[in-house]
């Protein structure tokens, strides 16, 4: 695993959940407000409320636009210098509906470390498979650490 | 229309993360964590699985236990390290709220696209 992956199967043609990941009015109803255009370049925001370490502001450019296919954008929530993530979606047309594919990833800093080598390979053989690395991290947590 | 109960995650803080990804950015350093695994264990014997000497194998274990990876212990005379879980569990955590603001947020999709259904069909 080396991004956040998830499928989820909607009874809407693409054309409407293209919609939805599209007109910022449509968009805010279901993930924040926001000023997007699925236009490659475009830059735009999500609003939300601060919380400390975070203004609320996460800042996106769009990299891929293909109606009703496929939309990509950069994603970087928190402080400015923060390398962006990805935020993709690929809508798959199936019987009178769409499955829905987000995949988040780009992660750097301990979260990226975490996914990529931890989770994947890199580690050594004992902690190639998930259920291994979940395994060490349950050991960590045993081992203690005042959170 | 209800609003967004769940915020994006607040990243670690960018020093500490760095300080971290540093730490674990040396194949000694992570070979060290992963001996750590198995338990706690002293200074010589970690340096045991090591080729370098003991002064660079207690260096490297200084810049774990200033990225809070590691925990010093002194058993009279000897000096003890352990895994210490809080930083690796902080970045961990932070993955875990991303995937539950993702499965929310998805959820919420869904009633967004009962509602343009019904406005569509009402408006055709």
């Amino acid at each position: 695993m080396k991004s956040i992956r998830r499928e989820v199967f909607y009874p809407h043609p693409p054309e409407r959940v293209w919609r939805a990941l599209t007109e910022p009015a449509l968009l805010a109803s279901w993930l924040m407000e926001n000023d997007i255009a699925p236009r490659i370049g475009h830059r735009f925001t999500f609003r939300t409320k601060p919380a400390p370490g975070f203004d609320g502001i996460v800042r996106c450019e769009v990299l891929e636009a293909d109606p009703p296919r496929r939309l990509a954008y950069s994603w970087v929530g928190g402080p400015k210098k923060r390398a962006p993530t990805t935020v993709e979606w690929t809508l798959i047309p199936e019987h009178s509906g769409t499955r829905l594919v987000l995949v988040h990833s780009g992660f750097s800093g301990v979260a990226g470390f975490l996914l990529r080598t931890m989770m994947g390979r890199g580690w050594g053989h004992k902690l190639a498979e998930p259920q291994h690395f979940l395994a060490v991290l349950d050991r960590i947590k045993a081992l203690g650490g005042s959170a | 229309m209800p609003r967004p109960t769940r915020r994006p995650p607040v990243p670690p803080s960018a020093a500490r993360q760095a300080r971290l990804f540093a730490a674990l950015g040396d194949p000694s350093r992570l070979r060290l964590v992963e001996l750590l695994q198995g338990g706690d264990r002293a200074v010589h014997e970690l340096a045991a699985w090591f080729q370098v000497s003991r002064p660079a194998i207690s260096q490297h274990l200084r810049v774990l236990r200033s990225a809070g990876l590691v925990r010093e212990d002194r058993a009279g005379r000897e000096r003890r390290y352990r895994l210490e879980g809080r930083e690796m569990r902080r970045a961990y955590e932070w993955i875990r709220r991303y995937e539950r603001f993702w499965d929310e947020r998805l959820r919420r999709l869904e009633a967004t696209l009962e509602r343009e259904r019904a406005r569509e069909e009402h408006s055709a």
